[in-house]
């Protein structure tokens, strides 16, 4: 019996609890503030959230899941969706976005100047954060700098047995492929995709940490991996990462044609935002010189401002010619990667 | 007078007759309205199949199906196979005999179920990584290391079956505990020996408590993405997750999800034709079993036996997560956590009391409607289990939004008052989306007790004018407690591990230990995800501590 009276009086305080949370809603709107989907959640973000909310008042309301689903949700909320801002780790879910037409487009001096025409939407529906370039990292005594060129060259023959790269479920590779699809044409890329596989020293499994590990175990003997997850092994606490870390060497693809494949992490203003000034606010912010600094420096992204350089880590890796292709067009060609992949057998 | 008197008798039974009728319809109607009310997420599902599969449905039989197919029929033998040896045989080790340690090792065996699978996964992975804690030993101990390599589908198989053979252990050993003492004191007493009574006696016997603890183990091994994905093998819900994120087509995720339901559906249905196939008479409780001691020899080696899967699913995992939570300590925890801590406790404590609220109204108004098409009905209840969390999600949207979206249209033309969403993005839609996922997970202790109690008192009961619900209380409720504690502690120990609707739900302001290790596990930062698991482990500890103190004392 106890048990049912502690089961209504909980259900009871549930709902009063839901509404003195609507009075406060209520309150809030007095309030200014800036409610942000966001696929990021790294410490560096919750940092400028934080120094953000100190800056200019406006207080950040954060919910952190995985692009689709926040996709979805503000989708079927519509309307009356409380989100302002959409963050994502890759340009292909805002395009997403913006075609389903959950995105509006913003007029700001400050993003259009700072942010390069490459990283941003043509439109203005969203803007680049930061970069990641994906590369090859390679074991120093097994692999000759010179053996390596392009991306195109992963599907040579001489690689067979050789290879690490994570599976095809992973975003970072179905772009790769979308940039590959563009510059080179669906026949192409399947091909590519068909002699990848082959030359795969393993069935694809683990993160982009885990290839870097079995390169130095000598599973295989190059991996493809993203610059920023390099930087988190040299840094790790763990100090075996870090020995993993050491032990390789990275290549920039295809230095002398179009350049190395990135990725940005980016935002673009809801189109039902109902604080849409402090959503821009909340973006120039993000790309300002000292936010920059944060994501570059206890991120290892590089920075979109080119006014801020890159982590001294990132220097010694020396400038690198990246891929000027617009980003939206990766948006357009995910879908199509993906089926490329399953009919190439890429797990 | 006499027969005045008996025509009142004859009248006043007919008038409960007609009573007990006219109550049948009610709680045919109630049933059918929480039953409703549980499965609309899936209803709402459900109905976008009717809109036919997306266009990559084809692309996806043609080149995927088949490897989800195969791969989720071998996690569904392996696993079985696997979590019936360790947690049917420990079950019976401790129930049947006295060894070193045995109280211990007693809640201890239910602990692997407080460390969410995927943790699990990335713990294992780091304990036979290159350069993971394996390899350090045979460093330091001067040896060449040999690689084993376990993400693959052999290794998610034991991840799984490692971490979730407690459903199994837990619900066989509440039936050796309770329900096998008289038979196999006469089972002994014919002299039959310790082994043909176990296997031909207790096994058969226990089967429908087995297989009730093996349907959440499976329902949980399909429904497992996390691991899956970084193990690199495809499953129905790695597949779902593709179709919905990366061919962009939710339409064909709903039909992989239906599939998938399918499944499940067919796995009830063979529990339900099992348990009507072996009629268990010993309803009644029965007296304990009286413990067999043995030469100190077997008493070790049954200590032993026990510590193994302890050592596997609950030690190997919680020490790796240690050595990391120690590397990384100075970096991750703060103060928060603490917060953290109390936020995911309230919201599971709350959330287990909605849940076994619902389950026990379901089970009882389904039992009381005394109609045999209303019982099966309401065993549709339990299919939020079988789907994927961020499906429930979606499907939990669907007619929380239309409510919303109705009343803001309501509010605003009639009283012109702008409002916000009333159950969207708060506790309440959270909540109810937890309800409906882990229904099963409350259902199925609660309904096993349920069964026990014999209808008879309840039926005296009923014909002397006493209610349903007093007869409950005063009756069958002190009967059931265990199974409704157990019940509870059950999902709240599910609702700390849940993450991926918790992503999708969750208010702002409110954030769980789930989605904080989460959030680095995700991003390749595992090692930091240690801290916060511990955190859900220490708070899963102290329920199953007290869940095998009240089962020990039924």
């Amino acid at each position: 019996m106890n048990k049912f009276l502690i089961g209504l009086l909980s259900l009871t305080l549930l709902f009063s609890c839901k509404n003195s949370e609507e009075k406060n809603k209520d309150a809030e709107n007095e309030k200014q503030e800036v409610n942000v989907y966001t696929h990021r959640h790294y410490e560096s973000d919750q940092e400028l959230f934080k120094q953000f909310e100190e800056e200019t008042g406006i207080t950040v309301n954060v919910i952190n899941a995985n692009a689709d689903e926040l996709i979805q949700k503000m989708s079927m909320e519509g309307e009356q969706s409380p989100a302002d801002v959409l963050i994502t780790v890759d340009a292909g879910r805002l395009e997403r976005a913006k075609s389903g037409d959950l995105l509006q487009a913003v007029s700001s001096e400050t993003l259009e100047n700072t942010i390069p025409s490459h990283l941003k939407d043509a439109d203005n529906y969203w803007f680049g954060l930061t970069k990641r370039a994906r590369v090859i990292a390679y074991a120093k005594d097994r692999v000759d700098e010179s053996e390596l060129s392009t991306y195109e060259d992963l599907a040579s023959n001489k690689w067979n047995d050789k290879l690490l790269i994570r599976s095809s479920g992973n975003i970072y590779n179905q772009s790769l492929m979308a940039s590959i699809m563009v510059h080179n044409g669906e026949e192409e890329a399947k091909k590519w995709a068909e002699a990848v596989v082959e030359n795969m020293a393993r069935a694809p499994k683990g993160n982009d940490r885990d290839q870097v590990k079995a390169v130095v175990a000598g599973e295989g003997d190059l991996a493809v991996v993203n610059t920023y997850y390099i930087g988190k092994l040299l840094n790790s606490e763990d100090p075996e990462e870090v020995k993993a870390g050491e032990s390789i060497e990275l290549f920039f693809p295809n230095q002398n044609g179009r350049g190395t494949h990135i990725n940005v992490s980016g935002a673009g203003v809801a189109k039902y935002a109902p604080n849409k000034d402090n959503a821009i606010k909340f973006i120039e912010f993000l790309i300002s010189e000292k936010a920059q600094k944060v994501f570059a420096h206890s991120n290892y992204e590089y920075p979109v401002n080119n006014a801020v350089a890159p982590a001294a880590l990132l220097q010694e890796w020396g400038e690198f010619k990246e891929d000027t292709l617009n980003l939206s067009k990766l948006g357009e060609n995910n879908k199509k990667a993906v089926m490329l992949f399953d009919e190439a057998g890429w797990k | 007078m006499k027969q005045a008197g008996n025509n009142s008798d004859i009248f006043s039974i007919k008038s409960r007759l007609r009573r007990v009728k006219r109550d049948t319809n009610r709680w045919s109607i109630f049933t059918l309205a929480i039953v409703l009310f549980i499965t609309l997420p899936v209803i709402a599902i459900a109905v976008k199949l009717l809109e036919g599969p997306g266009e990559t449905w084809w692309h996806l039989v043609d080149n995927l199906l088949l490897d989800y197919i195969g791969n989720s029929f071998f996690l569904i033998v392996a696993c079985s196979l696997l979590v019936l040896i360790t947690g049917v045989g420990t079950a019976w080790l401790v129930a049947r005999f006295e060894f070193p340690f045995r109280k211990q090792l007693e809640w201890l065996l239910i602990l692997p179920l407080a460390i969410p699978s995927y943790i699990v996964a990335y713990a294992y992975a780091g304990v036979f990584d290159y350069g993971g804690s394996l390899n350090l030993i045979f460093r330091f101990l001067d040896l060449e290391f040999i690689r084993i390599d376990i993400m693959n589908k052999f290794g998610l198989a034991y991840v799984l079956s490692i971490s979730l053979f407690p459903y199994v252990y837990v619900s066989s050993r509440a039936f050796f505990l309770n329900q096998a003492g008289n038979l196999l004191e006469a089972s002994t007493m014919l002299g039959v020996g310790e082994f043909k009574s176990f296997f031909k006696l207790m096994l058969p016997l226990a089967r429908p408590a087995i297989i009730a603890g093996l349907i959440l183990v499976l329902m949980e091994v399909l429904n497992d993405y996390g691991a899956a994905q970084y193990f690199g093998v495809n499953t129905f819900t790695t597949g779902i997750f593709r179709a919905w994120f990366s061919l962009e087509e939710p339409e064909t995720a709903v039909y992989l999800s239906a599939l998938l339901i399918f499944i499940v559906f067919a796995l009830i249905l063979i529990e339900k034709w099992q348990r009507k196939s072996i009629q268990v008479t010993g309803n009644k409780a029965s007296r304990h079993i009286h413990r067999k001691t043995g030469t100190k020899l077997m008493q070790n080696l049954k200590f032993i036996l026990v510590l193994i899967p302890v050592i596997l699913g609950f030690f190997i995992p919680v020490a790796q997560l240690t050595y990391w939570a120690f590397l990384t300590a100075e970096k991750v925890f703060d103060l928060d956590f603490i917060l953290l801590s109390l936020q995911s406790f309230g919201i599971a404590l709350i959330t287990s009391l909605v849940t076994v609220l619902f389950a026990t109204l379901l089970i009882y108004f389904a039992k009381w409607s005394n109609t045999s098409g209303i019982k099966s009905l309401s065993k549709f209840g339990v299919l939020g289990y079988a789907i994927p969390g961020a499906v429930v999600a979606i499907g939990v949207m669907i007619p929380t939004l239309a409510f919303d979206k109705w009343f803001i249209g309501v509010m605003d033309s009639v009283f012109e008052v702008k409002t916000g969403f009333l159950f969207n993005g708060t506790l309440v839609a959270l909540v109810y989306a937890y309800s409906v996922r882990f229904m099963a997970v409350a259902h199925n202790p609660i309904e096993s007790t349920a069964l026990k109690v014999s209808n008879s008192i309840p039926d005296s009961s009923k014909m002397l004018g006493v209610g349903n619900f007093k007869t409950f209380f005063k009756i069958e409720f002190p009967l059931i407690k265990t199974g409704i504690l157990s019940a509870m502690i059950l999902v709240f120990i599910d609702v700390l591990k849940e993450l991926p609707l918790t992503l999708i739900l969750k208010p702002f302001h409110i954030n769980t230990l789930a989605v904080k290790a989460f959030e680095y596990a995700s991003d390749e930062m595992v090692m930091e995800a240690a801290i916060p698991s511990l955190f859900i482990i220490f708070t899963a500890t102290i329920p199953v501590i007290f869940l095998n103190k009240l089962l020990i004392k039924d």
